[in-house]
């Protein structure tokens, strides 16, 4: 579905993406992990289109998206959740759905995806009415999500979902990303919180400095990679880690 | 206990002025951190247009509604051609891009119909008043207070109860996020700033009202006046610009009415010092926002 | 980029003696016409070239929109007006100066410094604290300060005769020495730019933060760039003072403000060059067409006189400039005797040209 081939990208004068190569299925959930500054965000805002690739293709379901301005690329049915969440604090929880769902037109669909996240997310409708920026980190999380599910995506991009959040609350966020998974979601997700993102992605990619490190199902990752090394850097104990590519 | 009710009545009036015209310079600002100096100039326009009219049998209600389109046509259109060339390169070449505009305009008019001031056609009833409880009321004065907070209330309503309202408010708090849950960046920015023209024009209804003339340079009071406001009620915050604006007049009248004759020359030097003091100790405006 | 210290330095006086020999030029071909329109165009383009100078120094080090530049040229001024004039002059135009003030009779150097020295002394201390602030607020700060400045000329008759018009002030700038003056803020632009405090401020330009935090005192330094700019400004006000020999604080404000800015914007603020190239350009084209204007006018070729035409056009010009190419004709490097030999295609050019990067879209 989606497909990053031999991406390169920069911030001003620095570059971050080194030719990277990711890709995601239908109906996959794929993770990309890796330490700060790896490329791991930038892979997604290159997605998303905040940032143009100097090199390389981005393709979704057979179309080239990169360099696409951001309002396009959600149209074309990628939605992102940001690492800060990005909520409106100002507006109210109801507002920040709405402008969720933009790009739709239909009133009537509107009313139905909003009881559907009430589904998903109960303490949502319990605080419909009031300003985002009064909701705890958790909540706002949920609503992040909410928001960019009620775009109606065919690919959801996930970045560090559970970065800032109580361990009890991180299990809960894995959970709903492994539920929506199961019900047919395709998700890209980049986390630092290893553990967790192997239990729930069907593959996943580690990514150093740039550039794809190794990749596999999480089975293959932990029998053949040290990911803890390539996560931290191999600076410390001097090892490479170990097998390239699928 | 008349001077308090005309103390009051004058920074009802002025304060609805500055408060519309520091909306409509925040408004701007909040999406796109563009301080507009080109703003004042819409005022400008509005005013010649009405002297350009002046003398057809429109009746003036139609003119000042055609003044103001001009006004929001100047704005929608400086931005659609100066400033979103120049929107993705950098800040200052933005800012230095309204500077440009703002001097371009002010002399245009200056080129094309005259640097001496130009009678502006206003409706009689500007010139009505009335006694109420021994108080001379401007009729002028109470239609620009009562417009005034008509218009707030009708933003207030589309800010939150439209779609998009909301998108406005959303894009001023964050852009990037707005334009990734799919609002047009594009169609964003150009209401700002048609609702920016709007709210000048109407001011300059007002505003022409007190004169009953134009000149090129008439824009720059009102665009200080709004700097003013917005600084002082804060850069963030739409309703931080409304109070500032009363505050800012209540502060010019309470100068105006207190402060000793040979003073009276630097008030707008001590308006602006104080302002500097506020943005050094408060850079992001007088009310926190939010 | 030249690397080794040696050849960066060569480069500098190259540049500089570039620089200083194309105004020297113009100033003996002026010279050499005879002509007193020529010579007055161009004694405007030198004490311009002061002007331009002192702003490159501030906005160009510290990609900040500068707006009291014009109000520190005033200050400067109406400073060395009452330096320099005799007593008995002052008495007609400036009835109720202060009497400290109005026998001070100073020749015209000493005059023209010491109201630069005002100029850069209040500049020092009441834009200092304007220093710390960024963005929004500093661009609302200089502008307010610029006004307040403007205010402060129009109304304290006292010094200044404002409203009024200063008149009687002697006519002591000629194209020579502005031409002198002009060379000599070539060099100073230039040498602070490569200084330690002209590295350090560009290096906090794109980044406080981190600038900070290599010890670079940012306030500090750029508070230096600022009176050194305000000194300049006051050296241009005091020759265009002397120049033009009667004036009002209305030739300190917006339109100054704004053709300044055209004159740095357009040649490229970042360089020393930008500076020279754009006034010299820009005087050219806004001379031209302020004569055109005034023909038009005279000849009425119109039923009405045209005013208008020129700010206009430079307008225009800006903003097509800031469109197509924002940070002017000289973006980045001075002018050296390699550029001038690559221009008209002798030498090869330099290192290969950088792959086209990304630009981030938002």
């Amino acid at each position: 579905m989606l497909e990053l081939k031999e991406v390169y990208a920069q911030y001003g004068a620095v570059t971050i993406l080194r030719g990277i190569t990711v890709e995601v299925n239908e109906g996959e959930l794929v993770a990309l992990i890796g330490s700060n500054g790896a490329g791991k965000t930038t892979s997604l805002a290159t997605v998303a289109g905040i940032l143009r690739p100097s090199a390389g293709s981005v393709v979704f379901r057979g179309e080239n998206i990169a360099g696409l301005p951001p309002e396009t690329i959600v149209r074309k049915g990628i939605a992102m959740v940001p690492e800060d969440r990005e909520i409106f604090p100002a507006l109210t929880v109801e507002q920040n759905l709405r402008l969720g769902a933009f790009i739709l037109r239909d009133r009537e669909q509107y009313r139905h995806d909003l009881k559907e996240m009430f589904d998903l997310f109960p303490i949502l409708s319990e605080r419909l009415d009031q300003a985002a920026g009064t909701l705890s980190g958790g909540e706002q999380q949920q609503l992040a999500i909410a928001r960019a599910l009620m775009s109606h995506p065919k690919l959801l991009m996930l970045d560090e979902p559970s970065l800032g959040l109580a361990p009890r609350l991180v299990k809960q966020v894995f959970d709903l990303i492994q539920r929506l998974h199961r019900e047919g979601m395709t998700i890209l997700m980049v986390e630092q919180n290893v553990a967790q993102s192997l239990r729930i992605a069907d593959r996943a990619y580690v990514i150093r400095t740039g550039q794809v490190e190794a990749s596999g199902t999480p089975e293959e990752l932990r029998r053949h990679v040290d990911v803890e090394t390539a996560y931290l850097g191999a600076t410390r104990s001097g090892r490479q880690s170990g097998i390239n590519g699928k | 206990m008349t001077e308090s009710a005309y103390f009051v009545m004058d920074v009802l009036s002025l304060g609805s002025l500055y408060a519309l015209m520091a909306l409509g310079l925040v408004l701007v600002y909040g999406i796109l951190r563009l301080v507009n100096f080109a703003y004042g100039e819409l005022i400008m326009v509005a005013g010649y247009s009405l002297y350009l009219m002046d003398g057809s049998p429109l009746p003036w209600i139609i003119m000042a509604i055609l003044a103001i389109l001009a006004a929001v046509a100047t704005s929608v259109l400086t931005e659609r051609i100066a400033f979103r060339p120049v929107r993705e390169k950098s800040l200052t070449a933005m800012l230095i891009t309204s500077f440009a505009v703002s001097t371009l305009l002010q002399n245009a008019a200056l080129l094309f119909i005259s640097p001496r001031s130009r009678v502006v056609p206003l409706p009689d009833i500007f010139t009505h008043n009335f006694m109420l409880g021994g108080v001379l009321i401007q009729v002028r004065d109470l239609l620009g207070i009562v417009v005034s907070i008509a218009m707030l209330i009708i933003f207030t309503l589309l800010l939150n109860r439209t779609v998009l309202g909301i998108a406005l408010r959303a894009a001023a708090d964050n852009f990037r996020m707005t334009r990734m849950l799919g609002v047009p960046a594009n169609l964003v920015i150009s209401v700002a700033f048609a609702i920016s023209g709007l709210l000048a024009g109407v001011v300059a209804l007002f505003w022409l009202g007190r004169t009953a003339s134009v000149t090129p340079g008439i824009g720059l009071e009102p665009l200080i006046i709004a700097f003013v406001a917005t600084v002082l009620g804060g850069l963030q915050s739409l309703l931080g610009a409304v109070v500032g604006g009363y505050v800012l007049a209540l502060m010019t009248v309470g100068i105006n009415t207190f402060l000793s004759q040979d003073l009276v020359d630097y008030r707008q030097a001590f308006t602006f010092g104080l302002v500097i003091l506020i943005l050094l100790f408060r850079p992001e405006g007088l009310i926190r926002a939010k | 980029m030249p690397t080794s210290p040696h050849r960066s330095y060569l480069t500098g006086v190259g540049t500089i003696l570039i620089l200083v020999g194309l105004l020297i030029a113009l100033a003996v071909l002026t010279h050499l016409t005879g002509s007193v329109v020529l010579t007055r165009f161009a004694t405007q383009m030198f004490i311009d070239v002061v002007l331009v100078l002192g702003l490159q120094i501030f906005m160009g080090n510290t990609n900040v929109l500068w707006f009291p530049h014009a109000g520190f040229m005033g200050i400067g001024a109406y400073a060395s007006a009452i330096l320099s004039m005799a007593p008995m002059q002052k008495s007609l135009t400036l009835a109720h100066l202060y009497p400290f003030l109005a026998d001070i009779h100073l020749p015209f150097l000493p005059a023209l410094i010491g109201g630069a020295l005002v100029a850069a002394a209040v500049a020092g201390v009441i834009a200092s604290p304007l220093m710390r602030l960024s963005d929004f607020p500093l661009v609302i700060t200089s502008f307010a300060l610029l006004v307040i400045i403007h205010v402060v000329l129009t109304h304290w008759h006292t010094l200044t005769n404002g409203p009024q018009t200063l008149f009687g002030v002697d006519n002591y700038t000629s194209m020579e020495n502005a031409a002198v003056w002009a060379c000599i803020f070539v060099v100073v632009a230039y040498v602070f730019k490569e200084s330690k405090v002209g590295l350090q401020l560009r290096a906090s330009r794109d980044d406080l933060v981190s600038a900070g935090s290599i010890g670079v005192n940012v306030v500090a330094v750029r508070w230096i760039a600022m009176v050194v700019s305000a000194f300049a400004a006051g050296i241009g006000g005091g020759l265009f003072a002397h120049f033009i020999t009667s004036f009002t604080p209305k030739a300190f404000y917006l339109t100054d403000t704004f053709v300044v800015l055209v004159m740095l914007v357009i040649g490229g603020p970042a360089t020393v060059t930008g500076a020279v190239f754009g006034t010299v350009v820009i005087t050219f084209i806004y001379q031209g067409l302020r004569w055109i204007e005034n023909t038009i006018n005279v000849d009425q070729v119109f039923s009405t006189n045209i005013a208008g035409l020129s700010d206009v056009a430079l307008a225009i010009m800006l903003i097509v400039m800031l469109i197509l190419r924002p940070a002017g004709i000289f973006e980045r490097n001075e002018i050296s005797w390699q550029s001038i030999k690559r221009f008209f295609g002798r030498a090869p050019s330099g290192a290969a040209v950088m792959p086209k990067i990304g630009k981030e879209v938002n």
